[in-house]
């Protein structure tokens, strides 16, 4: 019983800061978005396109160099892809609405 | 009410011609150049519709080996002769690396198909055949299980070889619905469009696979931001060697420019 309520105490505390860590990464994540948001303003005033797959192909690798673990390579990318992509499409979906 | 959206891009172009800012590209013609007679009275028939652009095979990527694949290089000739009498751009598929510069020599338009899209080998192949050409171009047809970010690869493995006037076009997907033969994705176009400069037409004769939604399709086409279409006619449907059911008759091609005209002009485009 002693021990159990030593266990939960713990989880408990560790629960704590992978809040603590989804909160940071949520406000990253939207800064993130924020500066591609000024990248893609640039974009639009040249007329360049918003695709551009060598530009992430180098996000990606830069992502996978400096991965030290535990998560896999192959899944940091997955993850990162999926920002990327999100972070995109929100751009995209702003254009169309915004004026 | 302004129809056009700030999104949609009706700027696009190829500097070769084909696709042109604020218009509206239609290619038509058979599936395959089967004789000289019958490629001659279906390109008038393109022509006499008002279209400057004509299609016809000439190697044909048939889903079984023993249906006719096309009359090859002699197919290749009448196509030349026919579009260069009557003054159109012709548009063909090539399904091998090594036939490029034989196709060229016949035709600007090189059409890669959707069962080549993830050919790597022949995307170089015409990517660097055509680089540098003023009047070569290349319609990169969507594989029918490919994701539009697989397409847009593609046709990076083209541009990246050298290869400038890349057009993509939509001919649908595979899906579980059996009352057409593939669905037009008509959302991938926009997707499309959003996402990069190229221009994107659609196939609505092989994603239907049926003539009676041709015309509809086309009419949708217009709408989804397209900037041309490629259809399939051909003077005589009930004697077509392939794709018989989908091909539009002659006369169905004549009224195409004005049925379309008013939804073109809704999108501020002119069909041409």
């Amino acid at each position: 019983m002693e021990h159990g309520a030593e266990m939960e105490g713990r989880v408990r505390e560790l629960r704590a800061r992978v809040d603590e860590v989804d909160r940071e990464l949520v406000r990253v994540l939207n800064e993130r978005a924020r500066i591609v948001q000024e990248i893609m303003a640039i974009k639009a005033e040249v007329g360049a396109p918003v695709y551009d797959p060598r530009r992430e192909e180098e996000i990606l690798r830069g992502v996978v160099e400096q991965n030290e673990g535990p998560i896999y390579d192959a899944s940091m990318r997955d993850i990162f892809e999926l920002i990327l992509h999100r972070i995109r499409d929100l751009e995209i979906q702003r254009g169309e609405f915004s004026r | 009410m302004d129809l056009i959206q700030s999104g949609v891009k009706t700027n696009v172009k190829t500097s070769n011609g084909m696709i042109r800012p604020n218009t509206f590209r239609v290619i038509a013609g058979p599936c395959t150049v089967e004789s000289y007679d019958q490629f001659v009275a279906s390109a008038k028939a393109v022509k006499g519709a008002g279209f400057e652009y004509v299609r016809g095979g000439a190697f044909k990527p048939r889903t079984s080996p023993y249906s006719f694949q096309g009359l090859g290089e002699e197919g290749l000739r009448i196509l030349s002769e026919v579009s260069g009498d009557l003054g159109l751009r012709a548009v063909t598929e090539v399904l091998d690396p090594q036939d490029v510069e034989l196709v060229m020599e016949h035709a600007p338009i090189l059409q890669i198909g959707a069962r080549n899209m993830a050919n790597f080998a022949l995307l170089k192949a015409v990517g660097s055949a055509i680089a540098g050409s003023a009047e070569h171009g290349v319609i990169l047809k969507r594989g029918f299980a490919a994701t539009v970010e697989e397409w847009l690869l593609a046709a990076e493995y083209v541009t990246s070889a050298g290869g400038d006037n890349v057009v993509l076009c939509e001919r649908g997907i595979r899906t579980f619905e059996t009352s057409t033969r593939f669905t037009l994705d008509l959302s991938a176009v926009i997707v499309a469009k959003r996402l990069t400069d190229l221009p994107v037409i659609v196939d609505p004769s092989h994603a239907a696979g049926r003539r009676d939604l041709v015309v509809p399709l086309s009419k949708a086409s217009v709408a989804a931001e397209a900037d041309g279409l490629m259809v399939e006619s051909h003077h005589e449907p009930q004697e077509a060697l392939c794709d018989a059911e989908q091909a539009l008759p002659a006369e169905a091609l004549v009224g195409l420019r004005e049925t379309l005209q008013p939804f073109a002009s809704a999108m501020g485009r002119e069909v041409v």
